[in-house]
């Protein structure tokens, strides 16, 4: 394994090393393909949970999800555990390195010493690969990086037990068994309907009505202070664009699994039109966030109905492309 | 239809690049580098409102009304439920210990947890002196 390991640099963290980690054990599996079949795209604002004294907003499912998913839509077994002590952890990683094995970890990104400082916030659910280990250190295959990276066990582990939300508590991964032959098409075709249906939920904090539901709290920001609307500004587009690029990012890469999925015997014209859909979503997300920086730079031009506006935009490009994938 | 894939200067990546999927000139999806002002400005707000609150916990220091551990908990980019969890206490118990007068009282035993939490020793947190900062 470790000759063979080739390290690929992707867009997410997650999706990219359940993607690594499956091809480097011989299925190949692309990133697309990982995360639209886990149904991983998502929208939630939920005001009630703060992150740094800021609404909580995801662009796509909760951490670990694609690990937790990929099993049962693949068919694959993937070996998890989770640890109370530090020394045990570190053990049975160099066991399974040991073995031959590629190791996914939760990580948290403020103690990786190969991040750039101003990347190094308390966020504790990044995800990378070990695949070998010289003394004592660790060669790293990061999939938001270019080339592979070192850590060492003193660094790794404090970045694996780091406290807070998201506690990544040691966790470790690995794929124990691969499928002998897997149906995508009947697969691929219920992860999409299913997708689908999530993000049209009548529920307002998730999904296209939640992207509605936060245009409205963008709105009421008008007549706050400066430092929270400069502050809530930036949130929304650190939580969308960075952490693990998110929203604008997220939806290039569903559109990217639509268009994968057009070689798997499904309504081809459907597909089509509904990733072309999701790659506008993503534009005008990206248009969104342009806005928001905007307002942030400038409080005195702060515009709040023209942000919410974009916002809007975008949730309904993706509620006429999920009425078309439920169809499929 | 190819997309549109931003090439701007992004300092918080200290140059290294991130990828994106965007469609090529024949329509197929492909991971491209690229770079986003937007993501910068993003960053760069995050870091500086640290130290923005690093800087005004220092002056609340000085005033006699903040402890260190304030000080340390901005320095170090925490946020108050990030603390507590490190440190393993309730946050009200937390809150009260960013006062310096609660501070001044606190036994060796739960300074050290929070000199653990922020990776300096005992000493550093009990003899803070702001001058070296």
């Amino acid at each position: 394994m470790k000759e063979r390991f080739k390290h690929s640099q992707y867009a997410h963290c997650e999706s990219g090393v359940v993607s690594s980690m499956l091809t480097n054990s011989g299925l190949a599996i692309s990133e697309p393909m990982a995360f639209g079949l886990t149904r991983s795209l998502s929208f939630a604002f939920l005001p009630i949970i703060k992150v740094s004294n800021m609404p909580l907003i995801a662009y796509r499912a909760m951490p670990r999800h694609i690990i937790n998913s990929i099993e049962k839509v693949l068919q694959v077994k993937i070996g998890k555990q989770k640890f109370t002590s530090a020394l045990e952890a570190s053990l049975e990683l160099d066991k399974k390195l040991d073995d031959g094995m590629v190791v996914g970890l939760q990580t948290s990104v403020y103690y990786l010493p190969y991040m750039p400082k101003d990347m190094r916030f308390h966020f504790n659910a990044h995800n990378l690969l070990v695949y070998e280990k010289c003394e004592n250190i660790y060669k790293i295959s990061d999939p938001v990086f270019e080339d592979v990276v070192e850590c060492s066990l003193e660094d790794l582990t404090k970045a694996r037990f780091a406290k807070g939300i998201f506690a990544p508590k040691g966790f470790m991964y690995y794929v124990k068994e691969l499928p002998r032959d897997i149906d995508l098409s009947k697969s691929i075709k219920k992860s999409i309907k299913k997708n689908a249906s999530s993000m049209l939920t009548p529920f307002p904090y998730a999904g296209i009505k939640g992207m509605r539901t936060l245009a409205k709290a963008i709105e009421k920001l008008q007549n706050r202070d400066e430092r929270y609307v400069k502050n809530y500004l930036t949130h929304i587009v650190r939580m969308q664009e960075e952490i693990g690029t998110g929203g604008g990012g997220f939806r290039y890469l569903y559109a990217a699994f639509l268009e994968e999925a057009k070689g798997f015997d499904l309504d081809w014209h459907k597909l089509d039109e509904s990733c072309h859909l999701m790659v506008a979503s993503g534009d005008a997300l990206r248009e969104f966030a342009l806005k928001c920086v905007e307002g942030a730079r400038n409080i005195g031009k702060f515009d709040a109905k023209n942000i919410a506006k974009a916002l809007v935009q975008a949730s309904e490009y993706e509620e006429r492309a999920y009425k078309i994938l439920k169809s499929l | 239809m190819s997309s549109f894939v931003p090439q701007e200067e992004n300092s918080t990546l200290e140059g290294k690049k991130k990828v994106m999927y965007a469609r090529d000139s024949d329509g197929t999806f492909a991971r491209v580098n690229y770079g986003s002002s937007v993501e910068e400005f993003a960053t760069m707000s995050a870091v500086d409102e640290y130290e923005f609150l690093t800087l005004e916990a220092l002056r609340e220091y000085k005033k006699q009304q903040a402890s260190p551990i304030k000080y340390f908990m901005f320095k170090n980019r925490m946020d108050l439920p990030t603390l507590c969890s490190i440190v393993g206490m309730f946050c009200f118990r937390v809150k009260a210990h960013l006062k310096l007068k609660k501070f001044l009282k606190l036994s060796d035993k739960i300074l050290l947890k929070y000199a653990e939490a922020f990776n300096i020793n005992l000493k550093e947190l009990k003899e803070f002196d702001e001058r070296e900062v």
